[in-house]
């Protein structure tokens, strides 16, 4: 099974009922000494409209159109899947393309704005072999961003962690300025002590880049959506806010859930190697 | 002729000229010559009339009736009804529909195209194996959901093929498609990425801060 | 060391760097993929770029061509087991469906198929299509069929969720009953008691909310009860005469009785050491959730397939558990955890008047507990907190209290259960815990509680509350009902017994049969899992009557 993210792109249809059936139920007072079934069932209006609200997910509908289309003949179903069997001495995991990360912030308003993206995401957009071959482009309308933020999903991280996001979040920084001419690039974290230390003085020098020590707290949108991201966040004490039309949100890796439960018995060596 | 060998695409073109209506009878289930063209009929019918009304052309426009070649007052019975209920519609895209005239026959002419696309037709094609025998990997589908499973090709099609009529127009931006075509603009994005991906549309430049992208010819 | 052998989990970038440097030592490397091609190229998290080296990419080349590694694509790991120092895994290769040698990615495929999905390698930024190609890059065509929806996944018996809901909408109730009984027996019980857990994992929830799956589970068993149909069982095509014993008529055990029945198995009996049967379900499910004749109901159903249900015998006072092992050629195991945990607080068992949940429950639905009076305290968060609580409002007692030492957010309890008692007047009472039990005259007068605070997260993750010193409190209470927590009951085996069991008393069983260490007896349901929910003992009662399948007829 691939693992997926949780905001998963579904398109609504016209004819499907929207809210989830209610059961309904006896009154409070009816209850009062007695052991009355107090749910009372769907009738049978409501069942059946309950269940046309199912999506039917289905990835392959094995409807064989692509086998048709095959000319070189390389199309084929009955390929078996393989079960192997296999021992080793040793197993180590690796933070692979699972791609699997800690929940953070939601009011940064991930998966409600098609704007907001995460490193991940940013990553796979930045490079040559990614979906617009290293285009930055705003998912939202396709449009080249003029200013972008990237921004701690979670501030209250641990600083191994804060110092390899924050390098991520510069070098993220450093190929989409290279990209776009005239951007505005701006990173907002709580920077840590052995960032300051070892990579501030050459980050703050890249020529385009502001860095903000801060902490986000919201992105927010005015009326339409086609109006920019309003994102607020405290930096020096003070609340502030700045508009944007791309907003990065530095992730924290996580071993997906599968693995991670075959790892709570048996890993004898856990590597999650962040290089 | 069986009622199962009309063309779906034939009928968004029929529309196209301005027609205002289309009832098509069928005999009656079990008494088809040809076994099952009349089922055929109907699932065609009903897909058209689907996308007709994601369209906005009003669905009660195409109408999927049966009788029997004997049955001489019904069939009076059912074409007045329809003529009724044609004239309380209107014209085709006036009061009655949901879009009206002129854009009414740029999203027919898109429904065409997705009519006589591959893909729905196959599709369309795989409902009696689909629910009775099962698909390639002997899975059977309920009607519910084959019929999920044709809608989102439907609203997807639909929204591609208007997407590639414009493109055929001139390049564009993901922002002016989106406008000219009242899809939301994230949908339109993720489509073109899906047609670059498969090969059909091309970046053609940047101006300012728009990628403009246009079509890519293929070969036939 | 020349042979030592490791597997590399994740095929990025850095799988395929820790595949090269381990290989550099002499081991023999494996690399297991999730994706159909290797690693894409990263952006270097460990030091600051220039934008003209921006990425890295992964050595493929030296990895694919050299001799010591071995490369597993589009590949999951199923189990992995520790034998004798070594780790046995247990790997799914799944087919690509596409001989990528043949392809010469034209991309007609991808032009024509009609299913667009997420997009896992680009992070769902596009779609991609069900036959796709995986990486720009590399290639590496494949059509992603799942085994299963989500939903039907996350069911702990796999019931075909999404065949049953399709036919409901479709108007065919009948037949979609037929198709949840294909897996499950008890489906009006569980349809309504279920915390459905495919409801979390449902896809509709993106959209707006999830379907309510559980209820129309229910639905269609109430179509088949109010027109008085009796649903027709096929007759198994084979006989088989040996005897099966199966000890607790419990979700578990009728599940594994019920299914080798449908296997044809025609001696099977079941010990319950109640007078009624369903086990928890009717002594621990209370009436006002699954009223008894609809279980009833369903366990005759059972009955009917020649299962035969001995009441009133406890294993190991009126039957000897030799004499199972002895008299059948294969026993099961679903006793379930029916032991109320104590308190430990002072005065806890020097009071009449406290009496813990498990007993609470099956004396009411016995029918053995006097009338209610005064006030009842109920102390826990899970749903057996709620029932007891619930089920005390409706005795009729004035007043009901519940104490949680937490808040609301961390209650285990189903959220529309603690809904629905606050709805009846149940009084809630978080960051609340009992200090010690009052008492006159050989009877509960109250409780001495203390106020808590959350603190850190513990092991679970839940913030572990803290006691706020000096802010005691007394509750006046006739009947105290601790909730904490259930265990297994199993003191019908000798001291000196020779089952496996975990440092929580239950029984340690095959994850893929339901064996226990001895041959022949098998477990399932809460006696292995501790006290879980009913649909996943009907999964440890299905799994068991596979495994005594098996194991009958490979004898």
């Amino acid at each position: 099974m691939i693992y997926e993210k949780e905001t998963r792109y579904v398109i609504p249809f016209g004819d499907i009922p929207s809210p989830r059936a209610e059961m309904p139920e006896i009154s409070v007072d009816e209850r009062r000494e007695n052991y009355t079934e107090v749910e009372t069932g769907f009738p049978e209006k409501i069942a059946v409209q309950e269940a046309r609200r199912c999506l039917s997910c289905r990835r392959c509908l094995g409807c064989a159109l692509c086998w048709a289309e095959c000319k070189p003949e390389a199309i084929d179903f009955d390929i078996p899947d393989e079960e192997l069997e296999l021992e080793f001495d040793d197993v180590i995991i690796t933070n692979g393309q699972d791609n699997a990360f800690y929940p953070f912030n939601p009011q940064l308003g991930y998966g409600k704005y098609p704007d907001v993206i995460t490193d991940l995401q940013f990553e796979r957009m930045l490079s040559p072999t990614g979906p617009f071959n290293g285009m930055v482009v705003s998912p939202l309308d396709g449009e080249i961003p003029g200013r972008i933020a990237v921004v701690q999903g979670d501030t209250g991280d641990d600083e191994e962690h804060l110092l390899s996001s924050l390098i991520l979040g510069v070098n993220q920084s450093v190929i989409a300025l290279d990209k776009i001419k005239d951007l505005e690039m701006v990173l907002i974290s709580p920077l840590c002590e052995s960032f300051q230390e070892k990579f501030f003085a050459e980050a703050e020098k890249i020529p385009g880049l502001q860095i903000i020590e801060g902490s986000p707290e919201s992105v927010e949108k005015e009326r339409d959506t086609k109006e920019p991201l309003l994102l607020k966040y405290s930096a020096d004490g003070e609340n502030k806010q700045k508009a944007f039309d791309l907003i990065v949100i530095l992730t924290k890796p996580k071993i997906s859930p599968e693995l991670e439960s075959l790892s709570n018995l048996f890993w004898t060596e856990f590597g999650m190697h962040v290089f | 002729m069986c009622t199962g060998r009309i063309d779906p695409a034939m009928v968004a073109r029929a529309f196209q000229k301005r027609l205002d209506g289309l009832m098509v009878v069928g005999c009656y289930f079990g008494d088809c010559h040809y076994i099952s063209g009349n089922v055929q009929a109907k699932a065609k019918i009903d897909t058209t009339r689907k996308l007709f009304k994601h369209i906005g052309v009003n669905e009660e426009r195409l109408a999927f009736r049966q009788c029997s070649s004997g049955e001489a007052s019904v069939f009076v019975k059912l074409v007045t009804e329809f003529d009724e209920k044609i004239r309380s519609l209107g014209p085709l895209g006036g009061d009655g529909d949901r879009v009206k005239a002129p854009e009414i026959f740029g999203k027919l002419e898109a429904a065409e195209a997705v009519l006589a696309g591959e893909k729905i037709r196959w599709v369309m094609g795989k409902r009696t194996p689909f629910l009775e025998t099962g698909n390639i990997y002997g899975e059977i589908f309920t009607e519910h959901e084959f019929n999920r499973a044709m809608d989102m090709i439907i609203v997807e099609e639909i929204e591609v093929q208007e997407i590639l009529a414009k493109l055929k127009e001139g390049a564009r931006s993901v922002k002016d498609l989106a406008g000219d075509l009242a899809i939301p603009s994230e949908r339109v994005f993720r489509y073109i990425t899906a047609l670059k991906r498969k090969g059909m549309v091309a970046l053609d430049n940047v101006a300012d801060r728009s990628p403009i992208f246009q079509l890519v010819p293929q070969e036939v | 060391m020349d042979d030592k052998t490791v597997l590399i989990v994740g095929g990025g970038l850095d799988g395929v760097r820790t595949a090269l440097e381990q290989v550099e030592t002499g081991a023999q490397v494996t690399i297991v993929e999730k994706f159909p091609t290797l690693g894409a190229e990263r952006i270097p998290r460990d030091r600051l770029i220039r934008p003209e080296q921006a990425f890295i990419n992964p050595d493929l080349e030296k990895v694919r061509d050299h001799n010591n590694i071995r490369i597993l694509t589009y590949s999951d790991i199923k189990k992995i087991n520790r034998d004798n120092g070594k780790l046995r895994v247990r790997i799914l290769k799944h087919s690509l469906r596409v001989d990528n040698s043949k392809c010469n990615d034209c991309k007609a495929c991808i032009q024509v198929c009609p299913v667009n999905m997420f997009d896992d390698f680009d992070e769902g930024l596009g779609f991609r299509t069900a036959v796709d190609f995986c990486n720009l890059a590399t290639g590496g065509y494949n059509i992603y069929k799942e085994d299963m929806p989500v939903c039907q996944e996350t069911c702990p018996v796999n019931l075909d969720i999404r065949a049953y809901v399709g036919l409901i909408a479709d108007g065919k109730h009948l037949e979609s009953l037929a198709k949840i009984r294909e897996r499950l027996p008890l489906p009006g019980s569980i349809g309504r008691i279920c915390p459905h857990p495919c409801e979390t994992a449902c896809n509709r929830q993106y959209l707006d909310e999830p379907i309510s799956i559980c209820f129309l589970k229910r639905f269609v068993s109430d179509v088949e009860l109010s027109q008085e149909i009796e649903p027709v069982y096929e007759t198994p095509e084979h006989k088989y005469p040996e005897k099966i014993a199966i000890v607790g008529a419990g979700p578990a055990g009728l599940t594994c009785a019920h299914d080798l029945a449908r296997l044809g198995y025609e001696h099977i009996k079941i010990f319950e050491s109640l007078p009624v049967p369903g086990g928890y379900l009717w002594v621990g499910i209370p009436e006002y959730r699954l009223p008894k004749k609809l279980l009833q109901r369903e366990v005759d159903l059972i009955c009917n397939m020649g299962v035969e249900i001995q009441y009133n015998t406890r294993i190991g006072k009126d039957v000897a558990f030799e004499n199972l092992t002895n008299d059948y050629d294969a026993l099961f195991i679903g006793i379930g955890c029916h032991m109320g945990l104590k308190l430990r607080v002072p005065g806890e068992d020097d009071y009449e008047g406290i009496v813990d949940c498990v007993t609470f429950l099956r004396e009411q639905a016995l029918g053995n507990l006097p009338k209610a009076k005064g006030k009842l305290i109920v102390i826990g968060g899970g749903n057996a907190a709620i029932d007891s609580a619930r089920v005390g409002w409706r005795m009729g007692f004035d007043k009901v209290y519940i104490l949680y030492r937490r808040t609301k957010k961390e209650m285990p309890a189903n959220s529309w259960e603690i809904d629905a008692a606050e709805h009846e007047g149940v009084i809630l009472q978080y960051l609340a815990a009992p200090v010690e039990i009052l008492g006159e005259n050989g009877k509960v007068t109250g409780m001495k509680c203390i106020k808590m605070e959350l603190g850190e997260p513990d092991d679970s993750g839940r913030r572990r509350p803290v006691p706020i010193e000096g802010s005691e409190y007394i509750i006046d209470a006739e009947t105290i009902v601790p909730a904490i927590s259930q265990g297994t009951d199993l003191r019908f085996l000798d001291e000196g017994h020779d089952f496996d069991l975990s440092r929580w008393n239950t029984f340690l069983i095959d994850e893929e049969t339901g064996a226990t260490n001895i041959p022949g007896v098998f477990a399932g349901g809460d006696v292995v899992t501790g006290p879980d929910i009913a649909i996943r003992a009907i999964a440890g009662g299905k799994r068991a009557a596979v495994g005594i399948h098996e194991y009958l007829r490979s004898k």
